[in-house]
């Protein structure tokens, strides 16, 4: 049996205050796994834990102790390999402004140590996926949100990663686009791609998760597969009872 | 070893500072041209010979350690404060990159910007004075020593500030100072007793002495402590920008 897209064992991440050396405890124990080729869905209200697991995940915060492993490579010992396996599209948007469009992702596949014509031909495939061909000469700066959304997503599949980790990917999109987008994370997933989807939006989540987890301050209040949580009930609900503080 | 990684973080580099061309090339062009006139042209008239040569060809080396001293710290600092600070340089804390192969691409981007400069000012120290480095290989040597040092120093106060006013401190009450008074207009030997021995522990005054060798063949303090002094500090200043990549200070929270 090959080893989980992501397998988290009792992760905790404390973050201390210089000021005063008072602890807050961001992720409180966590321990879940989603297999290869699963759509998973984070959920849980501001300041629950799903941007600093996800942080821990992909190598930008410091374990405090437990342990995470990508395909069976841990992010801490055998970070190179497990760092290779995975593609994030932050909240935020954090280009570097002195690329232009095209460049900002041939680049980004640089960093995962490829290059050459296949990176330049994906670059130009992805572009035209996004609809941003027209684009590729222009810094990100002059992209409307929406572009720039496409634009995070398409430098995170650069280096074709088994697992995508989607952090809030449709925030202050369109209607259109965020349709557009889920069907596109619905045709990367039948392409084997693991997914993993934080989200404020239930109905994405929804949509598009085979499984579900809520955090709350920090722990794991419910997980399952997306149908059997929400029940006869809708996923509002269920949230809204679990995530009550 | 991610070679490609590294590459692509030298060529990133690279483009940044073409991209900000008007603060790359113009400035130590600029800088060097006037300094050339009112020191060279106007106070060297009065000025017959330091050391065996003219005002002016005094100057060209000390004018070169001027700049690149100034160029490489101003571009890895800035760069990697602006990294932090508009967090683009997340893109590399995420991809399979070590902190050496970082580390080493800003240092190398480091050291293309320095030669570039002190090229551009040799050429102007040949056309204004006819002044050209008579041992190349020392020439070399000291700007790779002095590159590499800054490079890292700029990294260290990138990671050290809170804001961009933080990284101009090093230049303002640290570096400016030191270059000023450490052999870059005047001879040591015009110096009462005392600041000469107090300037033997400018290591400004070693860059830019040894630097001088290059030129003039001979200098105000020994040549091999003088290397061995930039080369000692290059070495810890470089450790020191590893270390701190490597445990992610104020890159992994």
């Amino acid at each position: 049996m090959s080893a989980p897209a992501i397998r988290i064992e009792h992760l905790v991440k404390r973050y201390v205050d210089p000021q005063n050396g008072g602890a807050f405890v961001a992720v409180d124990g966590i321990s879940l796994r989603v297999e290869e080729g699963e759509f998973f869905g984070l959920l849980g209200p501001n300041g629950a834990g799903k941007t600093t697991t996800i942080n821990a995940i992909v190598g930008l915060a410091k374990i405090t102790s437990g342990s995470i492993a990508l395909f069976g490579h841990d992010v801490e010992h055998d970070w190179r390999a497990a760092r290779a396996t995975v593609g994030l599209a932050p909240q935020e948007y954090n280009f570097d402004r002195y690329l232009n469009i095209r460049d900002i992702l041939i680049f980004q596949a640089g960093y995962y140590g490829l290059r050459g014509k296949p990176v330049r031909q994906r670059a130009d495939d992805l572009l035209e996926r996004f609809g941003l061909t027209s684009k590729a000469r222009q810094p990100y700066t002059r992209l409307s949100g929406g572009m720039k959304r496409r634009l995070t997503l398409a430098r995170a599949l650069m280096h074709e990663p088994r697992l995508l980790i989607l952090d809030e990917p449709t925030a202050g999109v369109d209607v259109e686009l965020r349709i557009e987008l889920w069907q596109f994370l619905r045709d990367l997933k039948a392409a084997g791609t693991t997914i993993v989807l934080t989200t404020h939006y239930l109905e994405e989540a929804e949509a598009l998760c085979d499984r579900l987890a809520i955090i709350e301050s920090g722990r794991v209040v419910a997980l399952d597969r997306t149908n059997a949580l929400i029940g006869d009930r809708t996923l509002q609900d269920v949230f809204l009872e679990l995530t009550r503080r | 070893m991610n070679v490609v990684g590294l590459e692509t973080i030298v060529k990133r580099e690279v483009v940044r500072s073409f991209s900000i061309i008007n603060q790359v090339v113009w400035p130590p062009v600029i800088t060097t041209l006037l300094y050339l006139f009112v020191f060279g042209v106007g106070l060297g008239s009065q000025i017959k010979t330091i050391d065996g040569v003219s005002y002016a060809t005094f100057l060209i080396p000390g004018l070169i350690m001027l700049q690149v001293i100034d160029q490489t710290y101003g571009e890895s600092s800035s760069s990697f404060f602006q990294g932090r600070f508009m967090n683009s340089i997340q893109e590399l804390l995420i991809a399979p990159l070590s902190a050496v192969e970082m580390v080493g691409g800003f240092v190398i981007a480091g050291l293309l910007r320095a030669f570039f400069i002190a090229i551009l000012i040799t050429v102007l120290g040949f056309l204004f004075v006819r002044s050209l480095p008579g041992n190349w290989g020392l020439y070399l040597l000291v700007l790779f020593l002095v590159a590499v040092l800054f490079s890292a120093l700029g990294i260290i106060f990138g990671l050290l500030a809170e804001k961009f006013d933080h990284i101009a401190t090093l230049t303002t009450f640290v570096i400016t100072p030191l270059v000023f008074v450490g052999g870059t207009f005047t001879s040591n030997a015009f110096l009462p007793p005392l600041l000469r021995r107090i300037a033997q522990f400018n290591p400004m005054f070693h860059m830019i002495d040894a630097f001088r060798y290059a030129y003039a063949g001979h200098g105000d303090a020994p040549l091999g402590p003088s290397l061995l002094i930039v080369g000692t500090l290059a070495a810890a200043a470089l450790a020191v920008a590893l270390r701190m990549t490597a445990s992610g200070y104020k890159l992994r929270v």
